[in-house]
């Protein structure tokens, strides 16, 4: 069942359009990760998907029913976690999981009970009524994190939660997000670290200039590079023009490259020994090539012609 | 309803754990009171000024001591005759009271030291004066209640002590009296800092709230916008009713300020002030953005409305001019129903006017804190 629907959203800002026509949908129980560079428009069309903007055109649908119709119901069954740690860095990790899930409308006890609960879950019972400021990068985070959890959202908004902490602190929280869609949640994920994009998320949709390029499952994104065929060609490729070797345009797709190394993707799909007989026919003196599977990096490179670097 | 309270309640608890927050709220501001209360006291109450005077006393009756008596009440302190710095002086002659009752005439030598003016020091011969008519009419009274009998000293001190059948009370006539002392300076500095506290701690709070992301993740949640808005502004107005009890409760029992009298129709008026400048904060914290720039811009806001609202000196003193231009500001109108309440012992009939106009300002207020508030 479809929790979140974005249709045809758009958002401009003076001359800048910052989100062009973006759709997609997440699913109960799915994560869908919305991959792209800082200034692609993932925020913004956050913003727009949790009503701190509203869009110049098109429609967030909350449970089957437009975001603007009841905005309170939509957000109830919402939670947020931003990219900045937003959280009161006076008041404890407790105070602060208390404070939020009150303003999400729970009660005084159950808020109390359910900030134990979390406080437990994301390890850090042992410094609780420790004052925020006093905490890691990557404890804050985890507190951000819960700060959205109190009231067990059916819908969470992820914007880049890692930003900014050490892989063990980053693994800790992609792994209790995992756990999350267990219970059926539906997790909208914003970030521009392919690592995460690729291990956390069930379906990618990879946004550029306010557009979304291309979308679907990790296997599905990587057919579109050549059915799992990429050749890395080492040699001397200083003063050469590919494209005009006798043959290459017709079957191979020139990806990346350097003087000492090309990386190309087969047009068609193919038998890999085929495809290696072709390039080692190529008349330049090529040293090694190796066959090697297509990653979102560089799906993501065919689709926007640079890389997303971490 | 319950947003409002959850965001005014974790506002509170911020501002109160923030030791500097006491430093402005208490010690700062009360530094202040006591400051200009104790400089622009007033003359205070009519009270009679005691005065020294020499005294030799050669008499050994009863008389001779009376006549000491008469002369503390009128205020006269008697000093030995060799004391340097009493500048009149009086001699009472040995055989004084025997010589009174045997009917005889007797004269009390006054004498000056020197060629003192002061005031004070001439006054002595005028009360030295009353003294002794007192004296003498003790003398008489009793010859005329007995026929003639001699005087006894307990006999005359029974007429000392008998109240006066003839009293004078006096009042101040025509206008009232000029607010002065802890009566200014405890409203006065009240009002100043309310509104300089509540403008800045909201102001910045707002912007601050603004900068880390806090606001943005409170626009998240469901709550509407209008209780985002009021939820700020009864955080302010809790902030602000600690003020003013502690104030209430310091210049009542500390300071000797009238507050009992008219203590809820002083709360009314402070409650409501403190509205019009809890709103004021949040409309300072979402028009200008930086927080920096925020405490800057409050901070040139509240002062000049507090020094011509009259929070520094009495309008009284002031130009009419300058006594209409208070009328544009909260403090002005502020500061006139307090000191209706608190000086001239008005009750809520006497500053109606100022807290109706107080009430229209603080609606405003909050009425354009939330049509410009920025999350």
């Amino acid at each position: 069942m479809s929790l979140l629907r974005a249709n045809r959203l758009s958002k401009t800002f003076g001359s800048v359009r910052a989100v062009d026509g973006v759709s997609f949908e997440v699913r109960e129980g799915e994560i869908y990760g919305l991959l792209g560079p800082n200034g692609a428009g993932k925020t913004t069309s956050l913003s727009m998907i949790c009503g701190l903007l509203k869009p110049d055109a098109g429609e967030v649908t909350i449970q089957g029913q437009g975001f603007w119709s009841d905005p309170l119901r939509a957000r109830r069954l919402m939670g947020v976690v931003p990219q900045d740690i937003a959280l009161y860095e006076d008041l404890s990790g407790r105070e602060n999981l208390e404070f939020w899930g009150r303003m999400a409308g729970l009660t005084a006890r159950a808020a109390t009970a359910r900030a134990g609960e979390l406080l437990e879950a994301l390890a850090l019972t042992d410094r609780a009524r420790d004052a925020l400021k006093t905490y890691s990068g990557g404890m804050k985070r985890r507190v951000n994190l819960g700060c959205a959890l109190l009231h067990r959202p059916r819908l969470l908004l992820l914007d880049e939660p890692t930003v900014g902490i050490d892989i063990q602190a980053r693994m800790t929280i992609l792994e209790f997000i995992r756990q999350l869609t267990r219970d059926g949640a539906g997790v909208l994920y914003t970030t521009h670290y392919l690592e995460e994009a690729e291990t956390l998320c069930d379906r990618i949709g990879i946004i550029d200039h306010g557009v979304i390029l291309a979308e679907g499952t990790l296997p599905e994104l990587q057919r579109r590079l050549g059915e799992n065929q990429l050749f890395a060609l080492e040699g001397g490729f200083a003063d050469t023009t590919p494209e005009s070797w006798p043959g290459f345009a017709e079957q191979f797709r020139v990806l990346q490259r350097s003087d000492q190394q090309l990386l190309v993707a087969a047009l068609k799909t193919r038998d890999p020994a085929e495809g290696l007989k072709a390039l080692l026919a190529l008349p330049v003196p090529i040293r090694n090539v190796t066959l090697k599977r297509p990653t979102l990096n560089e799906v993501f490179l065919q689709l926007t012609g640079r890389e997303l670097r971490e | 309803m319950n947003a409002i309270l959850q965001i005014a309640r974790n506002d509170l608890r911020l501002f109160l754990r923030e030791r500097t927050s006491w430093i402005w709220l208490v010690v700062l501001p009360l530094g202040f009171v006591y400051f200009m209360g104790f400089a622009a006291r007033g003359p205070g109450g009519p009270v009679t000024p005691t005065v020294e005077v020499r005294l030799a006393n050669h008499d050994d009756g009863f008389l001779g001591r009376l006549v000491l008596e008469a002369m503390g009440e009128q205020g006269l302190h008697v000093v030995p005759p060799e004391n340097a710095e009493a500048k009149r002086g009086i001699t009472i002659p040995a055989g004084f009271t025997d010589r009174v009752l045997a009917t005889q005439r007797v004269d009390l030598e006054f004498f000056k030291v020197g060629e003192d003016t002061d005031p004070a020091a001439a006054m002595v011969e005028l009360r030295l004066v009353r003294a002794l008519i007192v004296v003498n009419s003790l003398l008489i009274e009793h010859a005329i209640a007995t026929g003639g009998a001699p005087p006894t000293e307990e006999a005359l001190r029974g007429l000392l002590r008998r109240e006066n059948p003839v009293t004078l009370r006096s009042s101040f006539a025509g206008r009232k009296p000029m607010p002065v002392g802890f009566s200014l300076s405890l409203p006065g500095n009240l009002v100043m800092y309310l509104l300089l506290n509540l403008m800045v701690f909201g102001g910045a709070s707002v912007a601050a709230e603004r900068r880390n992301g806090v606001m943005r993740r409170l626009m998240t949640q469901p709550v509407r916008g209008a209780e985002l808005v009021m939820g700020k502004v009864c955080g302010l107005i809790a902030l602000g009713l600690v003020q003013v009890g502690i104030f209430l409760l310091i210049g009542q029992f500390l300071l000797g300020v009238n507050i009992r009298d008219h203590w809820f129709a002083i709360l009314v008026t402070l409650a409501i002030y403190v509205w019009v400048a809890a709103s004021l904060g949040v409309l300072a914290g979402s028009v200008i953005k930086a927080e920096e720039k925020v405490i800057g811009v409050c901070l040139l806001v509240s002062l000049p409305m507090a020094a011509l609202g009259g929070c520094w000196w009495p309008l009284e003193v002031a130009s009419p001019a300058l006594q209409s231009v208070a009328l544009a500001f909260p403090t002005g109108w502020a500061m006139a129903a307090l000191h209706q309440l608190i000086t001239f012992g008005s009750g809520f009939a006497g500053a109606r006017e100022e807290i109706a106009v107080l009430a229209l300002f603080g609606l405003a207020a909050n009425l354009a804190a939330a049509r410009w508030f920025r999350g």
